[in-house]
């Protein structure tokens, strides 16, 4: 019992930021699922995380209101960005919202009352594991209610064809925004849950290489299906502390090689599945089916013979 | 053939003795958590080198009878997140008796409570911001000298050279480091009753800084005050020469690396630096030092001094609480640690738990830091 509490507090950490970045992901997730690739997830964090931090430290709330703070925060500030910014498409799209992450980041290093690049410290820890992971599934609950009502069906029109979409009716840029929304309330919740389960925030933890964390969690773990952002971070996550584990046995020191052997398993699983991590059962079922195919032929032609 | 055998016959005795004894041996776990990938790697690689050097020159010396000391180094990428699952291993899976690290501040002020919360002391060797380290709990300490216990006087002893009256300050923004040496350097200029004639800032990423000293050259300062990380002060240093600046420059600790001279070559000439490690000094721990890393062919910078004696420190706390290494032993004798000889100087804790020695003034003369007399 004893050891199985030691394993717990050895990846505590571990486990709950699995559920940070799967939150996180997610919150790319929602833009992708129109089509949008929208990456201001990291400036959204940021805000969550320095308002949720600023509300139990100097506001004294209770830290279910500074969560919710976490969340409507970036959600209030998302409709006024995205109404000009979901005109533009693509890269355009992606520029605008990474400008925007940017803008986040170096306002917050340049304001001296949030002690700037130093960040907040001290700060206490709330949120709790099971705090994390119940945002999770509630989330996941949200986006599986949506799959396949009129609203999931409207969202993928607008990811595959627009056009063709606001001529059905759909009010495509409506969706748009409601989903940069969610995705910037998911983003804050992920950042105010940081915020308290890490002691600290300072904004070069929210800078353009955390977003870049955040799409490739959830384009590995698989972009069609949003199952897929919660496996690839939960993969991505797990990896780097794995291979502190392995690299012992194997007798690789500390250092580069670890992040060597990373990069190498992301590569492999991009260039082989390229529908993500999620599309691995798949691919296996299908490859077994053809291999029994091919050999079905063979014996036939065998027992012809 | 007699003589081989008896030859064999002895070192396979002394082997079996010295295996004996190692086995007697309490075994004493340090954990280190160190930048070995990502910004900070040349500062981890050198406290790396410092750590497993100290190590094992104490094991070989048998100061603590009884004890080995075993460091267990991991890299957290120069991450927070990488940090705290570091120290969370290092508090439930490898139940070390002391921490050492993280390399940088931000991982720190995220790490450092995990160790306090579970009672197992920290030994800081890198961490200079003078706030927010050490104020964590009883149990985080440290041995690198603050900005604020080093640039005032490094300062000081700059103006007792110049008599400077005016100076302008450049600083990166966005590092917490940087920034935190820059409030030092501030209210240590506003001491000293000098005018700051501009203040500029810049960005790690920034790599052009000619808009900036432009700024403040115009102002006619006497000396150049600059709180940058390495790669930065390599550029600034040089575009100020190119710019037409004969007049001295003074570097936080960001400064305090041989990066400096390889990067700025003959530009680095009349940088002024404070250092917490007196590389010339002929302190007996500080030749001690410069030898064992020699032998092991390494050439040393301050932040590798400042992790020797970071094992230094644990070390004498295990001897002071009586050869016992326990996480309450080694805290309970930092608390003793006094007059020890470190490559830094004679060092003890002070009642913040910071660590106090003396500071020095140096100069790039020559493409090598020189201290300033």
């Amino acid at each position: 019992m004893e050891q199985l509490t030691d394993i717990y507090l050895t990846y505590q950490s571990t486990i709950g930021y699995i559920g940070i970045n799967a939150l996180l992901a997610l919150s790319i997730y929602v833009s992708l699922s129109c089509g949008q690739l929208a990456l201001g997830s990291a400036g959204f964090a940021a805000i969550g995380a320095y308002a949720s931090a600023l509300a139990t430290m100097k506001a004294d709330l209770p830290f279910p209101v500074a969560l919710l703070v976490a969340a409507l925060l970036p959600a209030l500030v998302a409709v006024p960005l995205g109404l000009p910014v979901l005109r533009l498409k693509g890269v355009f799209l992606a520029i605008a919202t990474i400008g925007f992450g940017e803008v986040v980041r170096l306002g917050l290093v340049n304001w001296d009352y949030v002690n700037g690049a130093q960040g907040i410290v001290a700060i206490p820890q709330k949120a709790s594991i099971w705090m994390i992971y119940l945002a999770v599934a509630v989330t996941l609950f949200l986006l599986w209610r949506v799959r396949g009502s009129k609203w999931g069906f409207a969202l993928e029109a607008i990811r595959e064809d627009e056009p063709a979409a606001r001529t059905m009716g759909i009010p495509s840029t409506q969706y748009k925004l409601a989903m940069l929304v969610l995705g910037a309330a998911l983003a804050g919740l992920a950042g105010g849950l940081e915020a308290h389960f890490t002691f600290m925030v300072a904004p070069n933890g929210f800078g353009f290489s955390r977003v870049v964390d955040m799409l490739v969690f959830a384009v590995v773990g698989g972009a069609q299906v949003f199952w897929g952002a919660v496996a690839g971070a939960a993969f991505l996550t797990v990896l780097p502390e794995a291979l502190r584990e392995l690299a012992p046995l194997v007798g690789i020191e500390p250092g580069p090689l670890r992040l060597l052997v990373n990069g190498l398993v992301l590569l492999l699983v991009i260039l082989f599945l390229p529908a993500g991590l999620v599309s691995l059962p798949r691919r296996l079922r299908e490859r077994r089916a053809a291999r029994k195919a091919a050999r079905a032929p063979a014996g036939g032609a065998g027992a012809a013979a | 053939m007699r003589l081989a055998g008896r030859i064999s016959l002895f070192f396979a005795a002394a082997s079996l003795l010295l295996t004996g004894s190692a086995r007697a041996a309490t075994v004493v776990k340090i954990g280190a958590a160190l930048s070995l990938t990502g910004p900070a790697a040349a500062y981890g690689a050198q406290q790396k080198a410092g750590i497993l050097a100290a190590v094992d020159e104490i094991n070989k010396s048998g100061r603590l009878k009884g004890v080995k000391l075993e460091a267990i180094i991991e890299d957290d990428a120069s991450t927070k997140e990488q940090g705290i699952a570091v120290f969370q291993r290092f508090i439930n899976k490898d139940k070390v008796s002391a921490i050492i690290g993280p390399t940088l501040s931000n991982t720190a002020t995220a790490a450092d409570p995990l160790a306090q919360g579970a009672k197992v002391p920290v030994v800081a060797i890198s961490n200079t911001l003078p706030k927010g380290i050490t104020d964590i709990g009883p149990y985080i300490w440290r041995v690198s000298l603050t900005e604020a216990q080093v640039i005032p006087s490094a300062l000081k002893a700059a103006q007792a050279k110049f008599g400077f009256k005016r100076a302008a300050v450049l600083y990166g923004n966005d590092d917490a480091f940087t920034q935190g040496g820059y409030g030092v350097m501030k209210s240590a200029l506003e001491a000293m009753g000098t005018t700051t004639v501009g203040t500029q800032t810049f960005a790690k990423p920034d790599k052009d800084y000619t808009a900036q000293l432009t700024a403040l050259l115009a102002a006619k300062p006497e000396i150049l005050v600059v709180s940058a990380l390495v790669e930065n002060a390599s550029g600034i240093v040089t575009q100020a020469r190119q710019l037409g600046w004969q007049g001295p420059i003074f570097g936080g600790n960001g400064f305090n690396s041989p990066k400096l001279m390889s990067n700025a070559g003959p530009a680095a000439e009349g940088v002024y630096v404070g250092t917490a490690w007196n590389k010339p000094s002929t302190d007996a721990a500080n030749l001690a030092f410069q030898k064992a890393m020699a032998d092991r062919k390494h050439d040393p910078d301050q932040f590798c001094a400042q992790a020797y004696t970071g094992v230094l420190a644990i070390a004498e706390a295990i001897k002071l609480s009586g050869g016992k290494g326990g996480r309450e032993d080694i805290r309970a004798g930092f608390l003793k640690v006094k007059g020890l000889p470190t490559p830094l100087g004679t060092f003890a804790f002070n009642k913040d738990r910071d660590g106090e020695h003396s500071a020095a003034l140096q100069v790039v003369k020559d493409g090598k830091f020189q201290i300033v007399k």
